[in-house]
C-alpha cells in the first residue's frame, strides 16, 4: 500500500515521525516533494480564493499525492499542549480537503491528533483509525510509533543544537544525523532570528529560501525550531494569557528570547498573506522588538510574491544591521 | 465609572446593562467610515474586520469621554479571544495609559479573574438587585429580538416603503426608556401593535422568498458592517432571518450547560456531518444553520464573514459541496475594510432573482392573508 505524505505544513516538523511509523507499519511512503509551480496551481484552482498560501499549497500536494498513492495522509491537528489549540484551519483541515477536492473521499487518512501535552504526537490513541481502516493491532500501532517517537527525539535534539529544520531533515533523510552538526555557518558578522512557520520558512515557493540566500550574505540564522519548547514558553511568562496556537506561542516564545539574546543582532518575521494568527503574533513581535531596541521587519509573502523585491529588502535589511554593527565598534574604539 | 464598550446589534442592551448596574454610560456612536478609518489605521493590518471596526468604536468612545471599556474575550482557536489584549496594547501605544480595558473571559479559564471582573463592573449594586435586574435584561433581551424577528417578516410586505424600518426605530426608542420588568411587557405589547398596524400586501406562497443570514457573529450582528443587509433583502421583498440573535447567543453561551436549549445542541450536531470537531469561531454553528434553514424551507442562504477569518473559511471551502448536497443556494460574502456596497447589492440582487427564478418551478398556492397569524406561528418555534 502507498501512502502519499504532502510535502507540506508540519511536514518540515514531523516527517522523521510519520516517515517511520507508515514504513514500520509496512506502508510504502511517497513524498509529494518541494512545491512546484505546478503543484501550487493545483492547489490554488481547488481551493477557496481568501485562504492562505499554504493551505493552497497543501491543497495541491494533496491532489499531487492522490496521483501517486492509493491514499493521502492529512491529519487533523486539533492541540498537542493544553489549552492551547491550533489554528482553526489545521483543525478543519481534512473538512477543507473533502469539501475543496474532488475524488478525495475513503482515500484520505485523517488521525485526529489530541494530546494534552505532547509535542511529539505519539499518542497510540490518536492513530486508531488505522486499526478501523486497515486491520492493523493496537500492538502494532504502539511498536511503530514508540519506534516513530525515537527518531522523533533525535530529530529535535538535531534542531535544538542548532540545525534548521531543513537541514535537519537532510540528515534524516541522509541518515548522517550529527555529522551535520559541524555544518552549521556560525562565522558570519551578523545574526538574525528568522521567525515563522516551518511551513512559510522552508517551503521554497513561499519565502523563495529566504534562509538560504541570507546565509549567503553571510548571515548566521537562529530559527525558532532551534528554541526548545519549554525554553520559548519561559520567556511568555510575563503575558497574561498565552496565545491560543502552540506554534504561534513557540513562535512568539523564541522571538522574546532571541530579543534578549546579545547575539541576535535583528528579527525578521516571515509570514504569509492572509494568516490569522501572525496578525497577532506580528503586532506582539513588532511591539516587544521597539522595547528591546532590536531592528524588526516583516516579510509577507504569498503565491504572487516576486522574488527580487524580496531579495532587495533582505538585502538592505542586513545592510543596515551591518551599519549598525560598525557604527557601535567604532564607538567603542 | 464612564463606561463603554464596542457595538454589536442592539445596542441598547449593553447600554441597559450598565445601567441597571448604575454605571455613568457613554454610549459609543454607531459605527460609520469614520470610525472603520480611525480602525483600520491602528490595527495590524491582517487582522479582521471586527477588530479594526472595535478599534475605532473604542477610539470614538474614548474621545466622548469613556474611561472603561468592558469586552469579552474568548477561549477558542479563534483570533477574537485575543482582541481584547491586542487593543489594550494599542491603546498603550497610543498614549491612553489611563484607560481601563476590563476582558470578559470564560470564567472556566479563570474563576477568579473573572469574579473580579464582575466585581468591579457591579459597581457596589447589592447582590439581590443585580440578579433582579439581569432577569429584567434577559427577558429585555428575549422581547426585543421577539420584535425584531417580526419586523424581519413584515418588512418585505409592507405597502408603504420604510415604513416597518421606522417603526423599528421607534421601538428601540422606547425600549431604551424602560426601567422595570412590568414596563417592558406593556411596551412590549405596544409595539407589537403597532408592528401589526402596519398595512401590508398580500403575497403569495410561490412568491415569497425566505433567506437565512449565517456566519461570524459580529458581521452577521452588526448592521453598520455588513451594510444593513437585512433592511436591503427585506426591501427586495425578502423574509430573513439570522443564524444569531443576542437572546439566543446568551442561552447558548451563557446559561449552564445542562439549561441549554435543546436546539443549540441540534445545530451543532446538524453542523457536524461537514466540520467533524470545534474548531472555534462559529464555523460549526454556520453549517448547522445552513442545514437547519434548508429542513425548515428556506429558500436560500446568505454567508458573510470577515476576510481572512479562520473558522469561516474552512466553513467556505465546504460551501460548494453543501449546496449541493443539500440543494439550497449559498452566497457566501466576504467583508473587508475594501467592500464596497454597490457591489455587495449587485450579488445581492442576482442572488434573489436566482432564488426567485427557482422558486418558480416549484408552485403551491398558499395566501397569506393575516400577517399576524404568519408572523406568530413562526415566533412558537423560538421560544
Amino acid at each position: 500500500m502507498k501512502i502519499a505524505i504532502p510535502h507540506s505544513l508540519l511536514y518540515y516538523y514531523y516527517f522523521p515521525l510519520w516517515d517511520t511509523f507508515f514504513k514500520e507499519l509496512g506502508f510504502e511512503v511517497v513524498d509529494t516533494g518541494p512545491t512546484t509551480k505546478d503543484i501550487l496551481d493545483k492547489g490554488s484552482k481547488a481551493a477557496v480564493a481568501d485562504i492562505c498560501a499554504p493551505i493552497k499549497i497543501f491543497t495541491g500536494h494533496v491532489i499531487e499525492g492522490l496521483e501517486k498513492a492509493d491514499y493521502v495522509f492529512v491529519p487533523r491537528f486539533a492541540r498537542i499542549k493544553k489549552p492551547e489549540y491550533f489554528c482553526p484551519k489545521f483543525m478543519g483541515l481534512p473538512d477543507i480537503i473533502e469539501g475543496t477536492v474532488e475524488k478525495s473521499k475513503g482515500r484520505v487518512i485523517s488521525p485526529i491528533i489530541n494530546e494534552k501535552n505532547n509535542e511529539n504526537i505519539s499518542s497510540p490513541r490518536g492513530y486508531e483509525i488505522l486499526i478501523d481502516m486497515f486491520g492493523f493491532s493496537h500492538r502494532e500501532i504502539r511498536l511503530a510509533i514508540k519506534r516513530a517517537e525515537e527518531v522523533f527525539e533525535r530529530f529535535k535534539s538535531l534542531m535544538h543544537s542548532g540545525l534548521s529544520c531543513d537541514k535537519a531533515l537532510n540528515s534524516y533523510r541522509t541518515g548522517r544525523w550529527e555529522e551535520d552538526l559541524g555544518k552549521v555557518k556560525k562565522d558570519g558578522d551578523v545574526t538574525i532570528a528568522v521567525l515563522g512557520y516551518v511551513y512559510d520558512v522552508y517551503d521554497s515557493f513561499i519565502s523563495m529560501d529566504v534562509v538560504k540566500k541570507l546565509e549567503t550574505l553571510g548571515v548566521n540564522i537562529k530559527t525558532f525550531e532551534m528554541v526548545p519548547q519549554e525554553v520559548a514558553y519561559e520567556s511568555l511568562k510575563h503575558y497574561r494569557k498565552r496565545l491560543f496556537w502552540t506554534f504561534s506561542n513557540r513562535v512568539l516564545g523564541a522571538g522574546l528570547y532571541y530579543l534578549k539574546d546579545p547575539d541576535v543582532d535583528g528579527i525578521i518575521h516571515v509570514t504569509a498573506f492572509g494568516c490569522g494568527p501572525d496578525a497577532i503574533v506580528g503586532r506582539f513581535l513588532q511591539f516587544e522588538s521597539d522595547v528591546a531596541g532590536k531592528p524588526f521587519t516583516t516579510l509577507r509573502v504569498d503565491e504572487h510574491t516576486g522574488e527580487g523585491h524580496m531579495v532587495t529588502r533582505i538585502e538592505a535589511f542586513v545592510d543596515m544591521l551591518r551599519r549598525k554593527k560598525w557604527a557601535k565598534l567604532s564607538e567603542v574604539l | 465609572m464612564k463606561v463603554s464598550f464596542p457595538y454589536m446589534g442592539s445596542a441598547i442592551v449593553y447600554k441597559k446593562l450598565f445601567e441597571f448596574l448604575e454605571h455613568e454610560v457613554i454610549m459609543p456612536p454607531k459605527p460609520t467610515q469614520r470610525t472603520m478609518d480611525l480602525g483600520v489605521k491602528y490595527s495590524p493590518e491582517f487582522a479582521c474586520i471586527p477588530l479594526k471596526m472595535v478599534m475605532g468604536t473604542y477610539l470614538e468612545a474614548i474621545e466622548k469621554g469613556a474611561k472603561v471599556l468592558v469586552t469579552s474575550g474568548g477561549h477558542g482557536p479563534c483570533r477574537a479571544g485575543f482582541y481584547g489584549d491586542t487593543h489594550r496594547n494599542i491603546l498603550k501605544s497610543l498614549g491612553y495609559d489611563d484607560i481601563e480595558l476590563i476582558i470578559f473571559d470564560a470564567p472556566q479559564d479563570s474563576w477568579r479573574a473573572f469574579f473580579r471582573n464582575v466585581q468591579k463592573i457591579r459597581n457596589g449594586v447589592p447582590w439581590h438587585k443585580v440578579i433582579n435586574r439581569m432577569y429584567t435584561l434577559y427577558r429585555f433581551v428575549q422581547k426585543l429580538d421577539e420584535l425584531e424577528k417580526m419586523v424581519q417578516k413584515i418588512r418585505p410586505y409592507e405597502v408603504n416603503k420604510g415604513q416597518t424600518t421606522q417603526v423599528w426605530n421607534q421601538i428601540q426608542e422606547r425600549f431604551d426608556k424602560i426601567k422595570t420588568r412590568k414596563e417592558l411587557y406593556k411596551v412590549y405589547e405596544e409595539c407589537k401593535q403597532l408592528l401589526f398596524s402596519i398595512p401590508t400586501r398580500k403575497v403569495d406562497e410561490k412568491d415569497r422568498i425566505r433567506v437565512g443570514i449565517v456566519g461570524e457573529i459580529y458581521v452577521v450582528m452588526e448592521s453598520s458592517i455588513n451594510f444593513g443587509i437585512e433592511e436591503i433583502l427585506g426591501n427586495l421583498g425578502v423574509e430573513v432571518e439570522r443564524s444569531l440573535y443576542l437572546f439566543e447567543w446568551i442561552n447558548d453561551n451563557l446559561v449552564p450547560w445542562i439549561l441549554r436549549p435543546k436546539r443549540f445542541k441540534e445545530i451543532i450536531k446538524k453542523g457536524q456531518r461537514y466540520i467533524k470537531i470545534l474548531i472555534g469561531g462559529h464555523a460549526v454553528e454556520t453549517v448547522g444553520h445552513i442545514i437547519d434553514f434548508k429542513e425548515r424551507g428556506f429558500d436560500g442562504i446568505v454567508h458573510l464573514m470577515p476576510f481572512a477569518c479562520l473558522p469561516e473559511l474552512v466553513t467556505q471551502s465546504l460551501i460548494p459541496k453543501i449546496s449541493k448536497e443539500v440543494d439550497i443556494p449559498i452566497l457566501s460574502l466576504p467583508i473587508d475594510e475594501q467592500t464596497g456596497k454597490a457591489n455587495m447589492l449587485t450579488r445581492i440582487e442576482a442572488f434573489i432573482d436566482l432564488l426567485k427564478n427557482r422558486k418558480r418551478g416549484k408552485t403551491k398556492e398558499v395566501f397569506i392573508d393575516n400577517i399576524q397569524e404568519h408572523v406568530q406561528e413562526e415566533r412558537v418555534v423560538m421560544v
